[in-house]
C-alpha cells in the first residue's frame, strides 16, 4: 500500500514538474511577472512538502533550497537572471532524476552553484534531518486568526496528514486545538483511512495571512478550509492584509489539483480504459448497423421505430468517446519551450517560440505520435534554417527569430504548420547534394517544388557539418515516415531569406476511417475515401481501345489501373460490369477495378494483429453490417506491390505510364523523369513529386503540363 | 506485525507496536472489530508503540465509544509513551482513556 501512494506521488510531482519547468520557461520572459514567481514558489512548495511526506527526504531537501531561493525572489531580495533560470532548469533535471531513481549525484554542483547565486551560507544538509521550515515574513504585532478544517473523503489518500499541519501551524506562533468527532461514524461503519475528524483553531501568530494558507497548499482541494480574524479581534486592518482578511473556503473533495487557474474538475483515466470504451462502442456501431438492416427488412414498423432510436443514441454515443480521446494539442506544443530553449541557447541564436491554436483538439493516438515528426522540423529549423543574432540583422532581421507552431482544423483534417523565418530552404544547395548524392542527374531540371522534396530523401542533408542537433540526414525522414504512418501528407513551402513552413496534414484520428465500400468478388474492401476521386465504369470499349494494355480514358486522361482481384489472386472470371475506382496515390493516379462500389462507409480499424503488421497493402479490417470482415486497403502500397508482382500484361507498362500524361509530372526525356522511371526506385515507393503538394508561403507556384509560372 | 493481539480469559488485549498509521488502518479495524466482538474487556497496549496518526486515534476514539455502548470496558493499559500522549494532545483530541488495570 505504501508503494501506491509512493506511485500517486510520483504521478503527482511528474505534473507539478511540468508546471514548474512551464513556470521558469515563461519567467524567462517575464522577469517580474509575480504571478508566475508565485507558481513557481508553490510548485516548489508542494515538491518539498509531499516529498518530505512521501518520504523521499533528499528530494525534499533538494527542493527546499531551491523554493529558499524562489521565496528570496518572492519577496524581492533576489532578481530573477537567465543564470537563476538556467540555475532552475538544472536543478529541475535533478529533481526529476530523484523522484525517478536515476540520481546523478549532481545535487552538491548544483546546490554550490546556488549558494553562489543568493548569496546564501551553507544550507542545511540533505539526509535524515528534518527538513527546516521556510521564515514566515512577519508583520509585527501579533493577531488571534480562527482556523476551521474540515478534511474531505479522500483527504489521507491524497497523502494529507493532519497531524503534520498542525505542527506546521504550531510554528507560526501559539496554537489552540480542538477536535470534534462529531462525524465519526460507529466503527463498524468507518472507513479506516479516511479522516472523519474535524478541527477548530485559534492560532495567535504575527505572520502573514499568506503564511497560514500557505500551510495549507497541497491539501486546499481535499478539505473545507475556513481561515479568518478570531471573533472579538478588532476590525482595524491596515490596507496591506486588508485583501487577505476576508473569509477563504477552499472546498470540495477529491485528489489536490495543480495550481493552475482554470482547475476544471477532471479525473485521470488508464489509456487502456478508454481504449477498450471506444472499441466497445465500435462494435456496438457495427451491431447497430446489422439491426438496422434486419429491421429495414422485417418492415414492422414497431421494430423500425426502436432501430431508429438505436441508431439515434449510437451516433451520439460514438461521437462522445471519439472526443473524448481528443485532446488539445497545446501540452504537445509547451513541451517544445524547453527545446528551444536549450536548443538556442547550445547554438548561440535567440529564438523565439509561438503558438496559434494550441486549443485545438486531435485524437490521442495522433498527438503520441506528433512530438517526433515536431521535433525534428523544429531541430532543422533552428540548426539550418535560422541565422544567428548577427547575421539576421545583417539582412534587416530582428535579432530574435521566431518559430511558430500552429494547429486548426480543416475540414476531416488538421493542418499542423512548423514556421520559421530564418533564411528559407537554399534550393541551390539542396539541388547541389542531391546531384552530389547521386539521387538526380547533374543537368536535371527540376521545379522548387521537386528540389524541396529531395529534402526527403533518407540520408539527406545539406548540412556541412554533423552537430549534436541534425546534420545526419535522418531527421526529415523520420518526418516523412511518421506523416506517412499517421495517414497524412506534408507539405513544404519556402521563400529564399523570408523563411520556410512545413504543414502536416493530418486525419483527427486514426482509429476511425471514412472509407468507400466496394465489391470484389465475393469479398468486399474498403478504400479510404480521401485518396478516391472518382468512379468510371469500365466498358468493353475501353478494354478494345487500349489494346491489351490497362488503360482506362478518362476525359482524354489514360489512367492505368489494376484488377483487385488480379492483385489478390482470386480465380474467377471477369465479370460482366466493372468499376475503376481512380485513387490517388504516390505514384500517381490509378485505377483500382473493382466489381461494384457499394457506397460510403465510415468505420472503426481494427488492427489485424501482429502476424500481419508486415502486410502493408492491408492497413486494418472493419467488421459490415451483416458480420463479414471488410479489409482495408492502402492503395499506394497497394499500386507499389501491384507494379513489382503482377505480371506484365496485367499491370501499367512504364511505356504506357510515360503516355499516360500525368499532371506534376517532370518533362518527358529529362533526367529526373527518367530517374522517377526506374522501377526499382519506384519500389521503395520513393516517389517524391508526389507526395508534396504547392502550398502557399509568400507566392503560389502552379504547374501546368509542362509550364511554370509564378501566381501572386 | 505491528498489531499483535493476546487473548485471555477476562479481556483481549491489542498490543500496537511501531508506527501505527494510515497503511495499518484497515488491519487495525478489523483487529478492533473482533475485540470489540468478542465480549470481553477490550485493552490496547501502546508501550512499543512509536506513532499514533489520526486514522488510529480515530479507530481507537470510535473502539472506545462502541465498548462504552454495548457495556464493556476499553482502557489503554501500559505505559504510553511520551511521544504519543504530546501527538494525542496536539491532535486536540481528549486524552487517552489510559487505566491502572493490570495487564
Amino acid at each position: 500500500m505504501i508503494d501506491k501512494f509512493k506511485q500517486a506521488f510520483q504521478e503527482e510531482a511528474r505534473e507539478i514538474l511540468i508546471e514548474l519547468e512551464s513556470a521558469l520557461l515563461e519567467l524567462n520572459e517575464k522577469r517580474d511577472d509575480k504571478e508566475v514567481i508565485g507558481r513557481a514558489f508553490r510548485a516548489l512548495h508542494t515538491i518539498k512538502g509531499s516529498g518530505a511526506m512521501f518520504g523521499f527526504d533528499e528530494l525534499a531537501a533538494f527542493s527546499h533550497n531551491l523554493e529558499t531561493a524562489f521565496d528570496e525572489v518572492r519577496n524581492g531580495r533576489l532578481q530573477v537572471t537567465p543564470d537563476l533560470i538556467n540555475l532552475s532548469l538544472d536543478a529541475l533535471d535533478q529533481i526529476k532524476a530523484m523522484l525517478e531513481g536515476t540520481d546523478a549525484g549532481r545535487s552538491d554542483e548544483i546546490l554550490a552553484k546556488l549558494r553562489e547565486l543568493t548569496g546564501a551560507p551553507e544550507p542545511h544538509p540533505a539526509g535524515p534531518a528534518p527538513v527546516p521550515p521556510t521564515a514566515p515574513p512577519k508583520t509585527g504585532a501579533t493577531r488571534d486568526w480562527r482556523i476551521r478544517l474540515y478534511p474531505g473523503p479522500d483527504f489521507m489518500k491524497s497523502g494529507a496528514n493532519p497531524l503534520l499541519l498542525l505542527r506546521e501551524l504550531r510554528q507560526l506562533g501559539d496554537l489552540r486545538v480542538t477536535a470534534s468527532m462529531a462525524a465519526v461514524p460507529p466503527i463498524k461503519e468507518l472507513d479506516p483511512e479516511r479522516c472523519y475528524v474535524s478541527w477548530e483553531m485559534l492560532l495567535t501568530t504575527a505572520a502573514v495571512p499568506e503564511a497560514i494558507r500557505d500551510v495549507f497548499i497541497f491539501v486546499e482541494d481535499a478539505c473545507e478550509l475556513t481561515i479568518g480574524p478570531a471573533p472579538g479581534q478588532s476590525d482595524a486592518i491596515d490596507t496591506k492584509s486588508s485583501d487577505a482578511a476576508p473569509v477563504e473556503r477552499a472546498s470540495g473533495g477529491g485528489r489536490r489539483a495543480s495550481d493552475k487557474p482554470e482547475s476544471a474538475s477532471s479525473i485521470r483515466v488508464a489509456a487502456a480504459k478508454l481504449d477498450q470504451l471506444v472499441n466497445l462502442v465500435g462494435e456496438l456501431v457495427t451491431v447497430q448497423a446489422r439491426l438496422g438492416e434486419v429491421a429495414a427488412r422485417r418492415e414492422d414498423p414497431d421494430v423500425l421505430a426502436v432501430s431508429e432510436e438505436v441508431e439515434r443514441l449510437t451516433a451520439a454515443l460514438r461521437e462522445n468517446s471519439m472526443s473524448i480521446r481528443m485532446l488539445p494539442i497545446r501540452a504537445t506544443f509547451e513541451r517544445f519551450r524547453r527545446l528551444v530553449h536549450d536548443l538556442a541557447r547550445d547554438l548561440h541564436k535567440q529564438v523565439e517560440l509561438t503558438f496559434e491554436g494550441a486549443d485545438t483538439e486531435l485524437d490521442k493516438t495522433v498527438i503520441d505520435q506528433l512530438t517526433d515528426p515536431l521535433m525534428h522540423l523544429i531541430r532543422n529549423s533552428m540548426d539550418h534554417g535560422i541565422e544567428n543574432a548577427e547575421g539576421r540583422r545583417a539582412v534587416g532581421k530582428p535579432a530574435t527569430a521566431t518559430i511558430h507552431l500552429s494547429a486548426r482544423h480543416s475540414g476531416a483534417n488538421v493542418l499542423i504548420g512548423v514556421t520559421d523565418d530564418g533564411a528559407g530552404i537554399n534550393a541551390e544547395a539542396v539541388r547541389a547534394r542531391a546531384v552530389e548524392k547521386g539521387l538526380i542527374a547533374a543537368d536535371a531540371q527540376l521545379t522548387e517544388t521537386e528540389i524541396f522534396s529531395l529534402i526527403l530523401a533518407p540520408g539527406f542533408s545539406t548540412a556541412k557539418q554533423i552537430t549534436d542537433v541534425s546534420g545526419r540526414g535522418v531527421g526529415m525522414d523520420v518526418v516523412r515516415r511518421s506523416v506517412e504512418a499517421l495517414r497524412g501528407t506534408l507539405d513544404i513551402a519556402s521563400k529564399a531569406g523570408a523563411g520556410a513552413t512545413v504543414t502536416l496534414r493530418l486525419p483527427l484520428t486514426l482509429a476511425i476511417i471514412d472509407g468507400l465500400l466496394v465489391q470484389v468478388g465475393d469479398a468486399r474492401f474498403v478504400l479510404p475515401l480521401a485518396n478516391s476521386l472518382e468512379c468510371v465504369e469500365l466498358t468493353e470499349r475501353d478494354i478494345e481501345a487500349s489494346h491489351g494494355k490497362p488503360l482506362a480514358n478518362v476525359r482524354g486522361e489514360l489512367i492505368p489501373y489494376i484488377r483487385i482481384s488480379d492483385y489478390f489472386d482470386m480465380k474467377r472470371g471477369r465479370p460482366p460490369h466493372e468499376q475503376i475506382m481512380i485513387t490517388e496515390t504516390e505514384q500517381g493516379q490509378f485505377g483500382l477495378v473493382v466489381d461494384q462500389v457499394l457506397g460510403d462507409h465510415q468505420t472503426v480499424i481494427k488492427n489485424l494483429g501482429r502476424l500481419y503488421r508486415n502486410v502493408q497493402v492491408v492497413s486494418g479490417a472493419t467488421i459490415l453490417g451483416d458480420g463479414t470482415v471488410a479489409l482495408i486497403l492502402d492503395p499506394h502500397r497497394l499500386v507499389q506491390d501491384a507494379m513489382r508482382t503482377l505480371s506484365p500484361d496485367k499491370r501499367p507498362s512504364g511505356v504506357a505510364r510515360e503516355q499516360a500524361g500525368h499532371r506534376q509530372k517532370p518533362r518527358n526525356g529529362t533526367a529526373a523523369h527518367r530517374v522517377l522511371q526506374n522501377e526499382s526506385f519506384l519500389s521503395n515507393g520513393i516517389s517524391y513529386g508526389r507526395y508534396i503538394r504547392c502550398s502557399p508561403y509568400h507566392t503560389t507556384f502552379h504547374r501546368e503540363r509542362g509550364a511554370s509560372h509564378l501566381l501572386v | 506485525m505491528p498489531i499483535t493481539i493476546n487473548q485471555r480469559q477476562s479481556h483481549y488485549v491489542t498490543c500496537l507496536q511501531g508506527a501505527i498509521t494510515i497503511s495499518c488502518a484497515a488491519e487495525l479495524k478489523r483487529l478492533l472489530l473482533e475485540a470489540l466482538a468478542s465480549g470481553k474487556d477490550v485493552q490496547v497496549d501502546l508501550e512499543q508503540a512509536t506513532t499514533l496518526d489520526v486514522t488510529a486515534m480515530q479507530l481507537l476514539w470510535a473502539a472506545r465509544r462502541e465498548s462504552e455502548r454495548s457495556g464493556t470496558a476499553f482502557a489503554v493499559v501500559g505505559q504510553v509513551p511520551e511521544q504519543i500522549s504530546v501527538a494525542v494532545r496536539d491532535a486536540g483530541f481528549e486524552s487517552l482513556p489510559v487505566s491502572a488495570a493490570p495487564k
